[in-house]
């Protein structure tokens, strides 16, 4: 009685702190950071400039009246509030590019004509209420300079944007209630095709209701099919209760152990954590019912697979992804909380006993089994690497009508070459850098404002017809003011200055929303629409801007080296078992079935076509760590009828964990839940019915 | 639905006040309005208080705003697009409706000429007094450039003069015979 208070007592006590001490993060993008702080750093600067940063964009065609207010109402009650898409240009930095302008172009708007034409509609504007600022314009920029450049400079991109309304821009509220955002998502849905929107708070709320769908799914069928399955097998209650207590106990223990290294936890990690039922079972079967007279042997099972499983987790921990570090360190502590739980319960554990069965098995000979895996090997190699490869769209959830949206202003931004911006390193001017690329077909020169750049002799001409003509403008213009009743101090000096090509991009990206150029840690950088992705030595040391490229090489990067650390893993493994274990037949034994699912596995992706992702590494991670046991457990009990009814019950248990994650809305979840059965499912049949020859015994 | 509107705001008015309501049921349902103006600006780019003669015809998608003195010109606003017809001939002001300001000025006229209060109330907090309705600007609403709006009333809810308020000038706006088509 003392004993299960006291259980509850840390139970009430460690949620207390969990529910304290929690932030969740619901998209999972936001868990990836570049390794190369270079990369990073353009990539955060040039993001953090992005007017779609923090905000949600609407373009709407033909909406009724009474439609319009009423999606103005619901924005409104969901906190959105409408902005411009960029913040109006300081008309006086706008006039430090007044020398691009042509000359010519300069005298024609010097004309008389043009002059009177300027005044009169700045005065007609000026007299709307509260107008007068319009004066303002008209006394920094009396020939209108700054119109004529907009004009000249955007003329590429907005003649190639595409058709539809201009996108109306909303700044997201903070913090983001889902209830609201899904309410705007249903009315935006609701008008069809006629409305089109994107914005990062749509893929947030998506993300978070399939999580929060995936967390009650996996969850409550994932107990359910544990408890049915050990009532089969053992027939007592009290291993339930274990079960039930004890995962409670290590789920929570994993989320303090996660918040004891990070602020925040993504919600898709609490999803993970519902298979540690899984790992719980393991260790809670793995430690029960062991005969005093087969003591060190089924000892020796606990340590391999306890041990094999924590190696396989620990090599998570070198991992540079922030999400998979997560999910190692939940199941780490999870695990340690579990058996750190059965302590007190030990005497409990002992008395457990199991339904045994009987199953006729193959022997195999030792030299067999390392053809089996001699074959295997060769066949790995035969095949090569596999494609290595993660995109965005695989690591997130959306919706077929979210991702229809993305790629409708995908399609948008690639129309007017921002599609996929990227930094090309520019040592000297940055014409010399793109225009090779260019040449290449990598970039499209016309769509960059290079090619609108005028070199600094058309420039010196354009700055002394400014010179000739400012002042007779500066009189013509006051006087013209004063017949509608204005009074203007038009300045003394012309606008403009001669300006280099980096000075150019820089006072562009000043003026717009868009930066042309950057500067990191020494090194200048152009930015310019790609209009493939870089490949070959000389289109090295490109680094993509744009989100989806951006993701995609860094989880590419990530996923390789993830590959790397499973190898890794692997190895230590090996050493392990063959340390424990004392004999090169039984680690045999344990790494047959791998290597041949391995093999499968490559064998799969060749003929399929499809790229290893990242989620497959997490997932034959998660294979190396469940089903490396049942073959251990069953080698180190010498296939004794208990230590096989153990490693059935817990075999099932992890299968049944990981394919209830096939129900998961999250393409991450399936992906996982789809690798580990494919890979625990041979080992276990394997463990099952293959049995070594009775004279390559261990310790 | 309307007479039960102009009843209750009636009701209303026996008390003293405009009410949300009052100004609702003087608008709801109209197809068009138009009013002769004087308009008074006065500020850092005016010599001296500027009187002009102003018509403003109105209807749901578009708004004109014709200065008849001291010179002719007409500002007609559809959408967020702005049109200038001077005797230099019919410009539409592309440029001035992209500049975001612009665009929320509009809006704001936009609101202002149809007294949608719903409309104004997204970008300004409203104070309501006994005659007079007080907006100013939310923050972040992109109408930095106005300071203040006073909107005055008769007796009946009807539209008598506007004050704006920004940081190079007030305007002050009298309305003469509001006409309004139903």
């Amino acid at each position: 009685m003392r004993r299960s208070l006291l259980i509850a007592a840390a139970i009430a006590a460690l949620t207390v702190a969990a529910e304290r001490s929690f932030r969740m993060e619901e998209d999972p993008i936001r868990s990836l950071v570049a390794a190369d702080p270079v990369a990073a750093e353009l990539f955060d600067r040039y993001q953090e400039r992005s007017p779609f940063r923090g905000r949600i964009f609407l373009e709407a065609n033909g909406l009724s009246p009474s439609e319009e207010e009423a999606l103005a109402a619901t924005l409104q009650g969901a906190g959105y509030r409408e902005v411009p898409f960029v913040s109006a240009p300081d008309p006086a930095r706008v006039l430090d590019l007044a020398a691009q302008l042509p000359a010519e172009e300069v005298a024609r708007l010097a004309e008389d004509a043009a002059l009177q034409q300027r005044v009169a509609d700045a005065l007609a504007v000026a007299a709307l209420p509260g107008g007068g600022e319009y004066l303002r314009q008209l006394e920094v920029d009396p020939l209108g300079v700054g119109p004529a450049l907009v004009t000249r400079l955007a003329r590429r991109a907005s003649g190639s944007a595409g058709a539809g309304a201009a996108p109306r821009v909303y700044q997201s509220p903070h913090p983001l209630v889902y209830g609201r955002v899904e309410k705007v998502e249903a009315e935006l849905r609701a008008l069809g095709p006629r409305v089109h929107w994107i914005g990062a708070d749509f893929f947030a709320l998506e993300n978070y209701q399939a999580v929060h769908h995936d967390i009650l799914v996996c969850t409550a069928l994932t107990l359910a099919l544990n408890l049915v399955l050990f009532f089969l097998f053992t027939r007592r209650f009290v291993l339930l209760w274990l079960l039930v207590v004890g995962s409670v106990v290590s789920y929570l223990a994993g989320l303090l152990a996660i918040r004891a290294f990070y602020p925040e936890v993504f919600t898709i990690v609490l999803v993970y954590t519902s298979t540690f039922v899984s790992f719980n079972t393991e260790s809670l079967v793995y430690l029960s019912g062991i005969e005093a007279t087969r003591r060190s042997r089924a000892l020796l099972g606990v340590r391999s697979a306890i041990g094999t499983t924590l190696l396989g987790l620990a090599m998570l921990l070198f991992g540079r992804l922030v999400l998979v570090r997560q999910m190692a360190i939940a199941s780490i502590a999870g695990l340690l909380a579990f058996l750190a739980f059965l302590l007190p319960y030990r005497s409990t554990v002992d008395a457990i006993r199991f339904r045994t069965f009987r199953l006729r098995g193959w022997v195999a000979p030792p030299w067999l089994l390392a053809s089996i895996c001699g074959v295997s090997v060769a066949g790995l190699l035969a095949l090569g690497p596999p494609e290595i490869r993660t995109r965005i769209d695989a690591f997130r959830f959306q919706t077929d009508g979210l991702a229809r949206e993305a790629e409708y202003f995908q399609g948008k931004l690639e129309a007017a070459s921002l599609g996929n911006v990227a930094a090309v390193p520019a040592p000297a001017e940055p014409s010399s850098a793109l225009r090779p690329l260019a040449s290449a077909g990598l970039v499209d020169w016309d769509a960059h404002p290079l090619a609108r750049y005028r070199d600094e002799a058309a420039q010196a001409a354009t700055l002394g017809m400014l010179r000739d003509t400012w002042p007779d403008v500066r009189r013509r213009v006051a006087e013209l003011a004063a017949v509608g009743g204005a009074r203007l101090d038009v300045s003394a000096s012309p606008p403009g200055r001669r300006l280099g090509e980096w000075d150019y991009l820089r006072a562009l990206g000043d003026i717009g929303p868009v930066l042309w150029m950057d500067e990191v840690r020494g090194a200048r950088y152009v930015h310019a629409g790609l209009l493939r992705g870089p490949r070959g030595p000389e289109e090295r040391g490109i680094v993509q801007l744009g989100p989806r490229p951006y993701y995609d090489a860094l989880l590419t990067g990530l996923s390789r080296q993830l590959g790397a650390l499973f190898l890794l893993g692997c190895a230590a493994m090996a050493v392990y078992l063959a340390w424990i274990q004392r004999s090169v037949a039984r680690t045999l034994y344990v790494f047959t079935p791998l290597l041949v699912v391995a093999l499968g596995f490559s064998a799969w992706f060749r003929w399929a076509g499809s790229p290893m992702t990242i989620v497959h590494f997490m997932g034959f991670s998660l294979v190396i760590a469940v089903a490396t046991d049942y073959t251990s457990v069953a080698i180190s009990g010498d296939h004794g009828n208990v230590e096989l009814s153990k490693v059935l019950l817990a075999g099932l248990s992890a299968i049944a964990t990981f394919a209830v994650l096939a129900l998961a809305r999250h393409p991450i979840l399936r992906s996982l839940g789809a690798t580990v059965v494919a890979g625990a499912l041979p080992t276990l049949v394997f463990a099952l019915l293959v049995r070594l020859r009775g004279e390559e015994e261990g310790p | 639905m309307s007479a039960w509107l102009v009843l209750g705001a009636l009701a209303l008015h026996a008390g003293g006040g405009i009410t949300p309501e009052m100004i609702r049921a003087r608008h709801a349902g109209a197809r068009s309005l138009a009013a002769d103006i004087v308009q008074t600006k006065e500020g850092r780019y005016w010599a001296r208080p500027l009187v002009s003669h102003i018509r403003l015809r109105w209807t749901p998608a578009r708004v004109e705003w014709e200065i008849l003195d001291p010179v002719h010109s007409t500002v007609v606003i559809e959408g967020e697009r702005l049109r200038v017809l001077t005797d230099k001939g019919s410009r539409d002001m592309g440029a001035v409706a992209g500049d975001p300001r612009f665009t929320a000025l509009l809006r704001f006229l936009r609101a202002l000429a149809s007294f949608d209060l719903a409309a104004l109330e997204r970008d300004f907090s409203l104070s309501w007094g006994a005659r007079d309705i007080v907006a100013t600007p939310r923050e972040g609403a992109g109408l930095g450039v106005l300071k203040l709006v006073r909107l005055e009333f008769d007796d009946a809810g009807e539209i008598r003069r506007i004050d704006v308020e920004t940081a190079a000038e007030t305007t002050r706006i009298e309305f003469r015979n509001v006409e309004r088509v139903r």
